[in-house]
């Protein structure tokens, strides 16, 4: 009987871990994600660091990094009756971080293009050279596209914190509540 | 055996809390509700729907661009009171007032299904509002998301040919009548996948149907019904033709008029 349990446990073990392991992480592509950006994202970044919590929590505490969210955040339709009630999700995030929605999706449009370019210069004040920290949720490629975008830009130091505002929070650091995107 | 039993209890208990502890990042909770109700039932607390009102959702929705809500009003017989308006409201959408139906008069019961866009994990619900001022609701908590911003099933050209034409459905055995009008019902939040830019909010504000002299119910509406615009709702019938009239937000106003039992 002894060795029957035993089998029935490591049986039940063995199911265990193998329906909950995390899949494997996916290779890092050479072009943007364009759809299913909450999924599981790559362990790397072409041209740029990728931090861990503790990494960006040193980071954050030296205060000489801007940390840009890109978490996406629908825009009132410009037409919408003036009398809709338009209620953007609260949302927090890592203190003093710089709210820059939308400009994750696989292609944006050149409006949108000139605003993550003009919002990236005011954050980095104009230095190609100062440290920017990409972040938005855990599994969320909008800031794997938005690190990758702003490489593009020809920002030398780019940081890519793919646990994001999830892994921040976990880890017990402190949030606020984020600025409106405009 | 029963250390058997007991060990592969316990595993399904240890199994049970991983699953419920992964679970725990989707709890269900009503901050927005309370970030937005003000805004829409003032201060006003409503009771329980009950028997009143009930809300039927899927848990789990097999296409967030169009879910099926189900709204029942049973106007008790012997109580005074009754119900004049409901209320959808779809908690975590961007614009959450989805729509607002008034019914017509002399109604005891009032069935209305219409189908939604959901954009994330949310509550649904329903707020009746009596004609003494009273307020009841009933919700429902749906797993469905991206409704809001999924892109159309139609093409633009062939939604601007068919735009405005209507249906009307009359499902005698089952004592109800649906109605659908062909529209974009664009939600503002759709992107082109052309110029990555977002399509204009296009949607039908405001829809009246009435059979005879005698209205069934109207409706205001928002960007959160789905595409070609579908109602679902109890019907009788008096012989009387039915008058469906539509307008959108760009000012375009659409009528037809239907034989009582449908076309």
């Amino acid at each position: 009987m002894r060795w029957q349990q035993r089998l029935v446990a490591v049986a039940l073990l063995a199911f265990c871990s193998t329906a909950f392991a995390e899949n494997s992480p996916p290779a890092e592509p050479d072009t943007y994600r364009a759809d299913n950006y909450r999924s599981p994202v790559p362990e790397t970044l072409k041209g740029g660091r990728v931090l861990t919590t503790n990494e960006a929590e040193t980071i954050w505490r030296g205060g000489s990094a801007a940390f840009i969210d890109v978490l996406p955040q629908p825009e009132r339709p410009a037409n919408l009756p003036a009398e809709t009630l338009w209620h953007a999700q609260s949302h927090d995030t890592i203190p003093g971080a710089i709210r820059l929605p939308n400009v994750g999706h696989g292609e944006i449009a050149p409006e949108t293009d000139a605003y993550f370019r003009n919002g990236v210069a005011a954050a980095s004040r104009r230095d190609s050279a100062h440290p920017l920290v990409f972040f938005c949720r855990r599994n969320c490629w909008m800031s794997w596209n938005a690190a990758k975008r702003a490489l593009s830009y020809n920002y030398s130091s780019v940081y890519w914190y793919p646990e994001g505002t999830d892994g921040w929070q976990d880890a017990g650091l402190p949030v606020e509540k984020a600025e409106k995107g405009h | 055996m029963t250390v058997h039993l007991r060990i592969i209890a316990f595993l399904w208990i240890g199994l049970a809390a991983l699953l419920l502890s992964r679970g725990s990042s989707f709890a269900q909770d009503e901050t927005t509700w309370f970030e937005i109700r003000s805004a829409i039932i003032g201060e006003s607390v409503p009771e329980d729907g009950a028997e009143r009102l009930s809300l039927v959702a899927p848990t789990r929705a097999e296409d967030a661009a169009i879910v099926p809500i189900e709204l029942r009003v049973r106007n008790s017989e012997k109580e005074a009171g009754r119900v004049t308006k409901i209320t959808l409201v779809i908690d975590e959408n961007p614009a959450p007032v989805a729509a607002v139906f008034h019914l017509g008069d002399g109604q005891t019961t009032f069935d209305m299904t219409i189908r939604v866009r959901i954009d994330s994990y949310t509550f649904v619900r329903a707020i009746a509002t009596m004609d003494d001022g009273r307020l009841y609701m009933a919700k429902a908590y749906v797993k469905a998301a991206g409704g809001c911003s999924a892109p159309a099933a139609k093409d633009p050209a062939e939604a601007k040919a068919n735009l405005g034409e209507m249906r009307f459905r009359v499902f005698a055995d089952r004592g109800d009548a649906q109605i659908q009008v062909r529209h974009p019902n664009y939600s503002g939040m759709q992107m082109d996948q052309i110029t990555r830019l977002y399509t204009p909010a296009w949607f039908i504000e405001k829809l009246e149907v009435r059979q005879g002299e005698k209205t069934l119910f109207s409706m205001e509406g928002g960007i959160s019904i789905s595409e070609d615009p579908t109602f679902r709702f109890s019907y009788g019938g008096t012989g009387d033709p039915v008058i469906v009239e539509a307008e959108d937000n760009e000012g375009r106003a659409f009528k037809r008029t239907f034989p009582a039992t449908g076309s």
